[in-house]
């Protein structure tokens, strides 16, 4: 649970402000984080940072305004004094056309679940180690980088109209090692993710590199521009239902007819049968959180059900613009992708497939159309040609540009297994995020429209 | 926040490093490091955020490795530099090509934004005057939705590291973007926008927000473009001319010269995330870029730009130099280490001073080789009217909706809010849904005409990602307009 005198100092000004009459959230976010990354066969840097920060947001009438600040919160004035700098940003914005929803805290929650203090706690040589027997393992005739970053996030939110709280505190890690070569400049990619201290096996990486590493000694492929059938690997799975979430399904974006579903409604048939897609905050292959940032709880929700559109999500301030209900995702989600039945073995998936390229992870997937919601991004690592099922030669860099409708609407098969595929991004405060998608996905008539000669 | 005392534990705490064996030490406090974040949406402020961060960074480098530790806790001093000690010399258990800084002599000095009216003492009321006022002249019966963000930062941030040096920032940034937004006859989203740009010289306070040659007065202009967009036909998939104006052309060069000439890049340290470079330790002063017509410089000289910062994040004051003249890669952006490494690695001297790149966004994240101004220089093929006129087949691109670079940054896509054709030297048509696509060096081998200074100005950018963990960074780009030929425009059908 949060330390005693930091969760007395908020709940103390918290109780204050509510007899005041005053609309109020406290979001308390520490973090605790290591970062190892790794150049040019060496470790190039090992970092910790240790921070603390409190968020206010206030309402006052159909005004808004927020304030965030770092430092020891363990101190009264402190948190008052982020509060007084919230409710002036409030007592002078401009009143908004509709009223706000307010942010309450809906249950008391307290979530440690997915905490291991020896994650928390891992020392640097722990994870030199691994690097180095991966190192070691594959061969010293290639460059390797790569990095692991690891740590804790704890989160306790407080509010003025409810007092109950919620308190999440949770350890999280990402993995990668890129093997490249230094000449000809072929890159191969290992990720590993999870929770728990112990979860990153050196044996997983060398078999990842090991799977692929002989393909890579072969003539590269350049693929002409064209339709063909793709065999998505996870990570780039996951990448293109992160894109497709974001560009589709948020309400502001649906609601704005800046979505490409915004001219369906609920129920309306808009991707392949086959594919399924809910946030489950409950699944462990994700990184579980039980409430939003507005404390809101989180609940199983489904997002598609064999391809028709089941619901949108809205955020707090969409959902009292539009008259809709918040839906609790101001928060990592936890997306899940129903698996198929597909045998686990991708190259077995596609024997009878003829030709079929093998594309494990996306580059830089950006939106060139999001009103007719079409994606672009490239292949890397460790990308192949197949015949049959079987590994022909590498292919070079490969742009795919094409729709989430025609590449979801033309899936041919899934893996029957689910793997965990880290999301987070740590542009700002760690906040881990992990979807749990099929080990790989197999669609039809995808657009190639232009390929590098060069990995 | 920086007391006498303060100060003497930071020394104490660089000189115990010292002596503990490090090579090298440095620390960064940041006293204050404020941002306000204000978006007002079809008439409500749907945004109104501020924060500030504030606390100390300190980096190791040991046994050619670098430790880092940043705490939000002043009152943790010891604890962090040891914290940095012990990183470092764990990560020096693994290492194959020792990292080094070389010594070079103390640096002590100051640098200030220039800045008329510093943005964090405008009142609200005055700053929410100034938005509702250009949402009126936004409005207009064929606009569906209205879009302003402001964003202000202002930072006071000190440098201290074991040579010696002594450096005091005071940082101030002020960026702005207003956006319409309507459905076409298709039913699909269109939208134009304008973001605050600089002159490159001046002021970087409120008052560069306020003045309306820098985005405002193009409120009126975004609009009309709107409504044409709505009427638009589709741009048809072809090999044409393309002429990027500066709103496109600053994220053409960021992509596609920029980030592949980061020294990190090109020696391998950001594969696992970023990506890395076509470019190699041999191409310098052989590689053709571009044509004669592409000279690019990294250049801190100019007053008014987020990328004009005084001193980086390891001292070194900022520099103005070459990167590719007529065409020909000459030199890159760099820090010590990676041009210690990079000169190691190549057996000769390549690069005989650090760039002044090395940037963090923040207290709490180590230093990466960064973007400063990054900037393609005037040319002397006359105003954008001249440009045109000398176009046969072609169109006119302004600012991105999309885009998508590859790994090593050789091949990229980009989409544009607007294009206009051009067909034997005039003005057409507006063209509605614009692509193009191409791959870097025979890109910038058709760069066929660049616009002279009037065609000139400093877009900024507030949003540059790279690194582990991730940073945004703040940059400025001088761009002229270029013309470029036989690029594949728009999507196969």
């Amino acid at each position: 649970m949060i330390d005693n005198q930091t969760k007395d100092a908020i709940l103390k000004i918290r109780d204050q402000a509510a007899k005041k009459g005053i609309k109020a959230l406290f979001t308390l976010h520490r973090e605790k984080s290591h970062l190892m990354r790794i150049g040019n066969n060496s470790i190039s840097l090992s970092t910790s940072v240790d921070l603390t920060r409190l968020d206010v947001s206030v309402i006052d009438g159909r005004k808004e305004g927020s304030y965030s600040a770092m430092g020891n919160m363990e101190n009264e004035k402190n948190v008052e004094s982020v509060l007084n700098m919230a409710l002036d940003k409030a007592a002078f914005a401009a009143p908004k056309e509709y009223d706000p929803i307010e942010k309450i805290v809906e249950k008391e929650t307290v979530e440690d679940f997915q905490f291991d203090p020896q994650l928390e706690n891992i020392q640097p040589e722990n994870k030199a180690n691994v690097y180095r027997d991966i190192m070691s393992n594959t061969g010293d005739d290639y460059n390797y980088s790569g990095s692991w970053d690891s740590g804790s996030t704890e989160l306790f939110i407080a509010g003025t109209t409810s007092p109950d709280t919620a308190w999440r505190k949770g350890t999280d890690q990402q993995f990668s090692c890129v093997l490249k070569h230094p000449e000809h400049k072929w890159e191969l990619a290992s990720y590993q993710t999870g929770w728990q201290n112990g979860t990153v096996e050196t044996k997983k990486t060398i078999t990842d590199f090991n799977r692929v590493i002989d393909i890579y000694k072969q003539p590269a492929h350049s693929v002409k521009a064209g339709e063909y059938t793709i065999l998505f690997g996870s990570q780039a799975i996951a990448v293109i239902i992160s894109m497709l979430l974001w560009s589709g399904f948020e309400g502001r974006k649906y609601e704005d007819k800046i979505s490409w579903i915004s001219d369906k409604k609920i129920g309306d048939k808009i991707l392949s049968d086959k594919l399924t897609l809910s946030d489950d905050p409950a699944n462990m292959n994700t990184f579980r959180f039980g409430f939003d940032l507005n404390g809101k709880a989180r609940h199983l929700f489904p997002i598609v059900e064999e391809g028709r559109l089941a619901n949108i999500l809205y955020d707090i301030d969409t959902a009292g613009k539009y008259g809709k209900k918040p839906t609790a995702h101001n928060i990592s989600y936890s997306i899940i992708m129903q698996p198929g039945e597909g045998p686990e073995c991708p190259l077995e998936g596609v024997k009878n497939m003829g030709k079929v390229l093998f594309i494990p992870a996306l580059h830089y997937v950006h939106i060139p159309n999001a009103s007719k919601g079409i994606f672009t991004g490239s292949s890397r690592f460790s990308a192949v040609l197949l015949e049959n099922g079987e590994m022909v030669s590498p292919i070079y860099s490969s742009r795919i540009t094409d729709s989430f409708f025609n590449v979801l609407g033309n899936i041919e098969l899934f893996s029957s297994k689910n793997v965990s595929v880290n999301q987070s991004s740590t542009y700002d405060r760690r906040m881990p995020e992990a979807f749990s998608v099929p080990s790989y996905m197999v669609c039809t008539n995808v657009k190639i429209t232009d390929s590098a000669d060069s990995f | 926040m920086l007391t006498e005392k303060l100060e003497k534990d930071i020394i104490r705490g660089i000189e115990n490093n010292i002596e503990k064996g490090a090579q090298y030490c440095d620390v960064r406090l940041y006293s204050e490091d404020n941002s306000e974040s204000l978006v007002f949406y079809d008439g409500n402020l749907e945004d109104n955020a501020a924060s500030v961060e504030r606390g100390l960074g300190i980096r190791v480098l040991y046994g050619g490795t670098w430790g880092f530790s940043a705490t939000s806790r002043i009152d943790n001093v010891a604890e962090t530099f040891a914290q940095a000690f012990n990183n470092a010399k764990s990560a020096s258990l693994l290492v194959k090509i020792p990292l080094d800084m070389g010594r070079l002599p103390a640096v002590k000095g100051s640098y200030s934004s220039p800045v008329q009216r510093d943005p964090f003492t405008v009142p609200l009321k005055e700053k929410l005057d100034f938005i509702v006022n250009l949402d009126n002249i936004l409005k207009a019966d064929h606009v569906q939705r209205r879009i302003i963000w402001l964003y202000q930062q202002k930072m006071n941030n000190w440098f201290w590291n074991s040579e010696g040096s002594h450096i005091e920032r005071n940082l101030t940034n002020c960026f702005a973007n207003c956006m319409v937004m309507a459905q076409d006859s298709d039913g699909h989203m269109q939208r134009r926008s304008k973001s605050l740009h600089s002159p490159g010289t001046g002021t970087r306070g409120w008052e560069m927000v306020i003045n309306p040659d820098l985005w405002v007065g193009r409120a009126e202009g975004i609009k009309s473009e709107l409504s044409d967009l709505l009427k638009a036909p589709e741009i048809e998939y072809g090999k044409r001319s393309v002429i990027i104006l500066p709103g496109q052309g600053f994220l053409q060069v960021h992509e596609t010269i920029g980030h592949p000439l980061e020294l990190d890049r090109i020696l391998g340290y950001e594969l696992s995330f970023a990506g890395g470079s076509f470019v190699n330790l041999d191409s310098f002063g052989k590689l053709r870029y571009g044509s004669e017509k592409l000279n690019v410089n990294a250049y801190g000289s100019i007053e008014n730009s987020p990328g004009t910062f005084g001193f980086d994040d390891e001292g070194t004051p900022e520099n103005d130099y070459m990167l590719i003249d007529k065409g020909v890669l000459v030199n890159c952006l760099t820090s010590r280490a990676m041009i210690s490494e990079a000169n190691k690695t190549a057996g000769k001297t390549i690069f005989d001073q650090s760039g002044g790149a090395s940037r963090s966004t923040a207290f709490h994240k180590a230093p990466i080789d960064r973007m400063t101004n990054v900037n393609v220089l005037p040319g002397q093929d006359g105003n954008l009217d001249d440009i045109i006129s000398g176009t046969d087949n072609g169109i006119i691109l302004d600012n991105p909706t999309s885009w998508s670079i590859g790994s090593n940054r050789e091949h990229f896509h980009f989409g544009c809010e607007i294009a206009w054709e051009v067909k034997s030297g005039k003005v057409t048509r507006t063209l509605k849904n614009p692509t193009y696509q191409g791959h870097t060096l025979e890109f910038y081998a058709n760069l066929t005409a660049v616009g002279d200074a009037s065609t000139w100005l400093v877009e900024q950018v507030p949003n540059c990602g790279k690194g582990e963990p991730n940073q945004v960074m703040e940059i400025g780009h001088g761009i002229p307009v270029m013309r470029f030929d036989h690029v594949i425009t728009g999507e196969r059908s």
